[in-house]
């Protein structure tokens, strides 16, 4: 089975061919527009002119990926939500534009179901000669600018969300304390190469949640902690010393309660593997720590190569093909977009 | 009105009491600093009127829309505008759109502006007192 895939939920503009038998993947192509240049002016994704920007991309990325009366593909996946309402809507309409034109299966995937088959798309082999997948039940953590969760995952297309943040997601906490220390957008790279000179123990900011028996997340009182430490000591704004501390001890506090919630669901749930995706997932202090938590408890850890952590189409292909094997496709007139889209 | 919150969840009562005198069709402004419960307050409110959805904070995504069930009200639009630095941006967010009267529209950081770009029908200002402690005053 061949599958196109199309993502716009953000500010990525994303089109993929995969082809799979079975179990066995293999990515024909990916392509992935980012317009981070064009939002830089906001210091943040401007729903409509990400969707304005989609719109422009689209049929140009298309017409290099397909060819125009669909030949030799045999359904078409969309990322469907969560995301930006007016951005989504141009990938779907596509699709279900495509769908109708083409007569081949609709499958609606949710982004965060995409994430969490990144780990899918690698090419290492075990001893055996067999490509590495996590196996299930496997535990996602998902963190992103617009997500921080525990989700389980039983079987293919079958999830059960564990626990997710009360307030800002992880991602967000790094872009807004990026703000705070002047750093620019996006914030997460910025703040983790500044931690690697700081001190992560200089400041002792607050790790919410961690004393309860929980697997909830919340990251807006650490936010809050860091502007005001900041402005007992504005002083000290110009000091790299002091901005590196600063930003060791916020990233050390985030790793920190992503870490320990990740472990005690692992107590609870008793995966056979662990998978790291979203945005974050390319943090590095995260990766290492988190990796080396697994490897204490005996669980494999599963992270998506750098390219597919950040949003792309690849990952919505593979979500898509293991759905439309278990027939989960929709007629075109069906669909909409949904913004709020939940993964469970 | 002025009110003392000792916590996020009085915030959210304050915010859903908030939410029982409007009808649709207002523009709010939310006024405080980062971390004074502007989110939170924004939470109790949806809630309050019907939503399910999970309430994030715009300030990524500029603008979030939640579906709400309430006799009159059917969406919440929740902007951002830290990060904006001068109202001819505005333009991007069609917000002459986003007004209809089936939608309350809350807004935060309005005050980004020199003048507010548009005239609020309501204002609430939260402020920060201690971590737990927030005066929050509804005009």
């Amino acid at each position: 089975m061949r599958i196109l895939a199309i993502e716009t939920s953000c500010d990525e503009t994303a089109v993929a061919v995969l082809s799979g038998e079975g179990e066995v993947l293999k990515l024909e192509s990916s392509t992935v527009r980012s317009q981070i240049d064009l939002h830089e002016t906001y210091g943040g994704v401007v729903p409509e002119v990400a969707a304005r920007e989609h719109l422009q991309l689209m049929m140009p990325l298309l017409h290099k990926e397909v060819a125009p009366d669909g030949k030799g593909i045999d359904a078409i996946a969309v990322t469907a939500g969560p995301g930006l309402a007016p951005a989504l809507r141009v990938g779907v309409e596509t699709a279900k534009a495509l769908a109708w034109a083409w007569q081949k299966p609709l499958i609606p995937v949710c982004h965060l179901e995409g994430h969490i088959y990144a780990p899918w798309l690698t090419e290492i082999k075990d001893e055996r000669g067999k490509i590495k997948v996590p196996e299930f039940p496997a535990l996602a953590l998902i963190v992103s600018g617009g997500h921080t969760e525990l989700v389980l995952m039983t079987d293919h297309g079958k999830f059960e969300r564990l626990g997710e943040t009360l307030d800002d997601a992880a991602g967000e906490a790094f872009d807004k304390v990026a703000k705070m220390l002047s750093l620019g957008y996006p914030g997460g790279p910025k703040i983790a190469q500044l931690a690697e000179s700081g001190d992560a123990k200089a400041f002792a900011f607050p790790r919410a949640m961690l004393d309860r028996d929980n697997l909830v997340f919340s990251f807006a009182g650490l936010k809050t902690s860091v502007l005001y430490t900041l402005r007992k000591h504005e002083d000290r704004l110009n000091d790299p010393k002091f901005k590196a501390d600063i930003a060791a001890s916020f990233q050390e506090a985030v790793v920190d309660v992503l870490v320990q919630k990740t472990l005690r669901a692992i107590k609870q749930v008793k995966p056979v593997s662990v998978i790291l995706a979203g945005g974050v997932a390319a943090n590095i202090a995260l990766r290492e720590r988190l990796d080396q938590a697994c490897q204490k408890v005996g669980v494999p850890l599963f992270v998506p190569e750098f390219k597919y952590s950040m949003d792309n189409a690849a990952m919505i292909a593979v979500a898509g093909y293991f759905r439309a094997l278990n027939g989960h496709t929709v007629k075109p007139t069906d669909l909409q977009a949904d913004p709020n889209m939940d993964i469970v | 009105m002025t009110y003392t919150s000792h916590s996020a969840e009085e915030t959210q009562k304050i915010a859903a009491d908030f939410a029982q005198t409007l009808k649709g069709g207002e523009f709010v402004s939310l006024i405080g600093d980062l971390g004074a419960g502007k989110t939170t307050f924004t939470r109790g409110l949806v809630q309050a009127l019907g939503g399910t959805v999970r309430v994030k904070s715009p300030t990524f995504t500029v603008m979030n829309e939640y579906p709400v069930d309430h006799a009159t009200i059917k969406r919440i639009v929740h902007i951002d505008f830290y990060r904006f630095t001068d109202t001819s941006e505005l333009g991007a967010l069609s917000l002459e759109d986003e007004r209809r009267p089936d939608t309350v529209i809350l807004a935060e950081w309005p005050n980004i502006f020199t003048r507010n770009p548009i005239v609020p029908d309501r204002t609430i200002l939260l402020e920060y007192r201690t971590i737990e402690e927030r005066q929050i005053k509804i005009n």
